[in-house]
Formats: C-alpha cells, sequence, structure tokens
C-alpha cells in the first residue's frame, strides 16, 4: 500500500524552541489516521508542515508521493483542509463560500452547485443565509468540514475538527470520518481520545514534539492490554496486596475499596500462574480475576502522563 | 490561470461588499463635489475672514484653472494618504486573520494571491479616479462655465501612475510588515522620502517622485518637460515592488 503521507527526521524549530524533532511518520493511502498529543504537542505544526504554510528546519516530507517543498497546485487540488480555528471571510455567506472553493477547485456550473448543496445539508447549514460573520464557533467547524471535502479530495488533513462540536455535531462529523474509509487518507489532529477511537484505524501520539508510539489502533490496544490485571478478593485483600507488590513481576500496584487490586504487570504469563497461587495461600475468595483491556485514554495517559510528569 | 481569476473576482467582490467601498470612493466624492466651488468662492470666504486685513490688496478672479488645481492638490495629499493608511494591510490583514492559510491551502499560489490584490485594487483605484474626475470636470463646467478637458485629464491620469505605485508600494510593505498600522506608517514614510527626494532634479524628472508636482504643474496650465520617463519608471517600479512583494511571501511561514 502507498503512503499518504511520509516523513522521515522531520524536525521543525522555532527560533530556539523545537516544536516537532525527528518525527518518523507513515499514513497509509485510504486510511483514517489520528494524531493525538496533548494541548501543544506540536500536533497543529505538523499539520502546517504538511499543507505547506510552514517549512520543516530538517528532515523530509512527502504528501501524496510529492516532496512538500515542491508541492504545486497540482498536489493542492487533491488535499481538503480544515484549520483548528477556521477563518473564513466573514462578509461571505456559507453557500458562497463553498462556491469559491469549489471554483478554487475548478468545478463549475451545475456539479458544483449540487455538490455544495449536499455537503451544506450534511454539515447542517443548508438553510443558513446569514452571513458567517454571524456565526458561532460549532457552525464554523462544521462550515470548515464541508469546504475541506467539497473536491472529494485523495487527502483529508483535519486539525482538532470536532473541538467546538456539540455531541450531536461531533457524532455526525465523526460518522462522516468514518464513511470515508477506503476512498480518502484522512489525517486528523485530536486531543479527544475517544474520537479517535471511534474512527481511527491507526494512531501516532505526540508528545513534546515526539512521536512516543505510532500502530494500528487495534494493535496498540493489544500491546498494552495485556499489562492490567484486576483482582478483587472476599477478603484480606491489604496482605494480599502486599504480597503481590513484592512480586517482581509486578510494577505497579493499587489497592482501591471494596477489595480491588489493580496490577500493572510487566510478565503477564508470570502474574497469570502467581496470582491464583498467592490468592490460595492467603486464604482469599475470588469474586474476580480479569486481564483487563486498556482503553485508549489508559493508553494516553500511560505514554504520555508520564512524560509530562 | 483558474486561481488568478477565481481569487480576482473574490478580491473584487469584498471591495463592493465591505468597507472598502465607502471610504475612498466618499472621501473622492466629497473632493470632486467640494473642489470647484471652493474654488469659485474663494476670494469671497478670504475676504469674508481676513476682513480688512488685506487692505488694497486684490485676489485674482477665480478660473477652472483653481478647481483643477484644488482636484490635484487633494489627490495628491489627503487622497493619497488615505490610500497609504486604508492599504496598510492588504495583505497582512489576511495572514493575521487566517484567511491567507484558508485559501493557499487551496490550488492558488502565493503569487496569485499578491498579484491579484495589487492589480484588483489598482483597477478599484482607476474607476474611483475617473469617476471622480469625470465629476469635477462636470461641476467646474457648471461653476465657471468653461473646463476644457485635456488638461484636467492629463494630470488626473499622471497622478493615477502615482496612486498605483504607492498601491504597489504598500503590497510590499504589507507583506514584510504584520502590524497594518506599522505598514502604513512606512508607507508615509516613503511619501515623506520620495517628496525630499523630487528636490534634485533629474530624480524629479525621471522617477515617482515627480508625479504629484508635475500633475499639479498640468492642471494649473503650466508646461513640464515630458513626463514619459516619469511613468515608465514608475510603471517598471510598480511592477518590480509587486514582484518582490510575492517574491517574499513566497518564503512567509504562515
Amino acid at each position: 500500500m502507498n503512503a499518504a503521507i511520509e516523513a522521515v527526521g522531520l524536525t521543525k524549530d522555532f527560533g530556539r524552541k523545537r516544536a516537532l524533532d525527528a518525527i518518523d511518520l507513515s499514513v497509509e493511502e485510504g486510511s483514517i489516521f489520528a494524531f493525538l498529543g496533548p494541548n501543544g504537542a506540536g500536533k497543529t505544526t505538523m499539520i502546517r508542515l504538511l499543507t505547506g504554510l510552514a517549512r520543516p528546519s530538517a528532515g523530509s516530507l512527502r504528501v501524496l508521493g510529492r516532496a512538500v517543498a515542491s508541492a504545486d497546485n497540482a498536489v493542492r487540488a487533491s488535499i481538503g483542509y480544515l484549520a483548528d480555528v477556521p477563518a473564513f471571510y466573514n462578509w461571505m455567506t456559507a453557500r458562497e463560500t463553498m462556491r469559491f472553493v469549489g471554483s478554487l477547485y475548478g468545478m463549475t456550473g451545475v456539479q458544483l452547485e449540487q455538490r455544495a448543496e449536499l455537503l451544506l445539508d450534511l454539515a447542517g447549514l443548508g438553510g443558513v443565509g446569514a452571513r458567517i460573520g454571524e456565526y458561532s464557533r460549532g457552525m464554523r467547524q462544521r462550515l470548515g468540514v464541508a469546504q475541506a471535502l467539497i473536491s472529494a479530495p485523495r487527502l483529508l488533513l483535519l486539525d482538532e475538527p470536532t473541538s467546538a462540536l456539540d455531541p450531536m455535531g461531533r457524532k455526525d462529523v465523526l460518522d462522516l470520518i468514518a464513511s470515508l474509509r477506503g476512498r480518502t487518507t484522512v489525517f486528523f489532529s485530536t486531543h479527544i481520545l475517544a474520537d479517535a477511537e471511534r474512527v481511527c484505524d491507526t494512531v501516532a501520539i505526540l508528545n513534546r514534539g515526539h512521536v512516543v508510539v505510532q500502530a494500528p489502533m487495534e494493535e496498540l490496544k493489544q500491546r498494552y492490554s495485556k499489562q492490567k490485571i484486576l483482582v478483587e478478593v472476599t477478603g484480606g485483600a491489604e496482605a494480599l496486596a502486599a504480597a503481590i507488590a513484592a512480586s517482581a513481576w509486578a510494577s505497579s500496584i493499587s489497592l482501591g475499596t471494596g477489595g480491588v487490586i489493580e496490577i500493572t504487570v510487566n510478565d503477564l504469563a508470570a502474574a497469570q500462574h502467581a496470582i491464583p497461587v498467592l490468592l490460595s495461600s492467603h486464604g482469599a475468595g475470588i469474586e474476580r480475576l480479569t486481564v483487563e483491556e486498556l482503553d485508549l485514554e489508559e493508553v494516553f495517559v500511560q505514554l504520555v502522563g508520564g512524560a509530562r510528569s | 490561470m483558474n486561481g488568478y481569476l477565481v481569487f480576482a473576482r473574490k478580491e473584487a467582490a469584498e471591495i463592493v461588499r465591505t468597507w472598502r467601498i465607502w471610504v475612498l470612493p466618499s472621501i473622492v466624492l466629497f473632493f470632486a463635489l467640494t473642489g470647484p466651488p471652493l474654488a469659485r468662492f474663494t476670494p469671497e470666504l478670504i475676504n469674508a475672514l481676513a476682513g480688512g486685513q488685506l487692505g488694497q490688496f486684490q485676489l485674482p478672479p477665480p478660473t477652472y484653472v483653481d478647481a483643477y488645481g484644488q482636484w490635484i492638490k487633494n489627490l495628491a495629499q489627503i487622497v493619497l494618504f488615505s490610500l497609504i493608511v486604508m492599504y496598510g494591510g492588504l495583505v497582512s490583514s489576511e495572514t493575521k486573520s487566517g484567511t491567507a492559510a484558508f485559501v493557499l491551502t487551496k490550488p492558488v499560489s502565493r503569487t496569485a494571491f499578491v498579484v491579484d490584490k495589487a492589480a484588483i485594487h489598482s483597477a478599484f483605484l482607476t474607476v474611483i479616479l475617473v469617476v471622480g474626475t469625470l465629476i469635477t470636470w462636470g461641476v467646474t463646467a457648471a461653476v465657471f462655465g468653461a473646463a476644457p478637458a485635456r488638461t484636467l485629464w492629463e494630470a488626473a491620469l499622471l497622478w493615477l501612475v502615482l496612486g498605483v505605485f504607492f498601491i504597489a508600494v504598500m503590497t510590499l510593505l504589507s507583506v514584510l510588515i504584520p502590524s497594518a498600522p506599522g505598514a502604513a506608517g512606512a508607507g508615509l514614510g516613503c511619501y515623506a522620502l520620495l517628496s525630499i527626494a523630487a528636490i534634485w532634479e533629474p530624480v524629479r524628472i525621471n522617477s515617482p517622485a515627480g508625479l504629484a508636482g508635475q500633475a499639479a504643474s498640468l492642471a494649473a496650465g503650466i508646461g513640464i518637460p515630458s513626463p514619459v520617463w516619469a511613468v515608465a519608471t514608475s510603471l517598471a517600479a510598480s511592477v518590480a515592488l509587486v514582484w518582490l512583494a510575492a517574491s517574499v511571501f513566497h518564503r512567509k511561514e504562515l
């Protein structure tokens, strides 16, 4: 499969501050790729580099097979883009904006009118005749998504596409993104982990300018899911917790209420064999013994939380 | 080429649908309408204000030449200052608001973005000038009974070359300086420098520095050396300034 986006050693400095540090990234064509990271991690900088609005300080960046530095109108014609804070001409209406953007992509006549109408309806702006200057932030974001799709782009770059939306708007946009799977490569940055978990195939987690991990969503969850075991016992939880904490296979342990012990393990097989033995030796009755699958939020906190602190 | 045309249409629509359609045209219209009557009644006004202080001194009776002179003087000062202030944010206002990024992530080149702005606003200035000069011409004829066309139009067109030159200057400054007031200040500085440079005759005759003075002389019916060189160098400098603006804009991060 071809890479729609390929970054090798991509670095971006702003004066003495390094926003992106030697990033290697590959986004498969047709995939939905989430670029996760806390605020200030470098997500918007990455998207600005992808759009050609900013230039890398070092490394290479290819979009749709072309180096961004030499990307011309032909490459931009295949890209749809939504900024984190979408800016429009406030004196235009949504329909005029769609016509303007469509015309820039060379669309005309009935094709342009129909496409604009369809997307405005999808964005919930079909009957809105007001000028954009009167729009709320959510309306601007929905218009931003609609205009980014006007040319049915091969690559869609979305910077925090759901950040200003209400729950219904968020669901609509995520459904829209999911419906593009296989036809359009979607690269979207977000700090809303549930959004990424819901629609994306592949995730890269960015922190302080570094890609901490890049993997398909399922692989990522699998990689981390076997590292947490929940044990719930009928009694003697404190003594059992102390014995588990002394074990070499236990990385960390937390004792909750009602005899619940949460164990992060570094050797799952050893833990799976040792825990029943410990339970038996402490005479503890089992309420529950499960290997928990971490959700993306826990993976994220595990990978980024430590680095932040 | 598509990007050039579509963005040019947007730029023209923006003029018509925003404050831009009111400011410069209103200023020009005001001076076009009031200039000739003001020239006609200037002696009476001065006599009324000065009372007996003028003594035996008599002001010559006003003619259409005074109205033309007034028109060109207003263009060369108030209208030009307004133009400089207005266009301080010609490019920077779009980079600051994010609309430049919105447009330039589409199939539009940065060169088209800059060139279209300079071209459309030069065309806008031309329309304003033609309408204003037509009004001045008509009102002068009504007030003085005589209004030779050639003198007025030659002077106005000469000033137009200066106006276009300053649009090019402001295009470059608004690319270089992110703050609109800052660029306007620099534009006024350029105006002052040109005025000083006009003291030296070779510069006055062969560059934009002398255009305002030559236009004023033409309006006053005073013969001037051929303005061909001044016009040619001004137009060439305008093209060079816009090219430079596009070139600098290419290297800018948005």
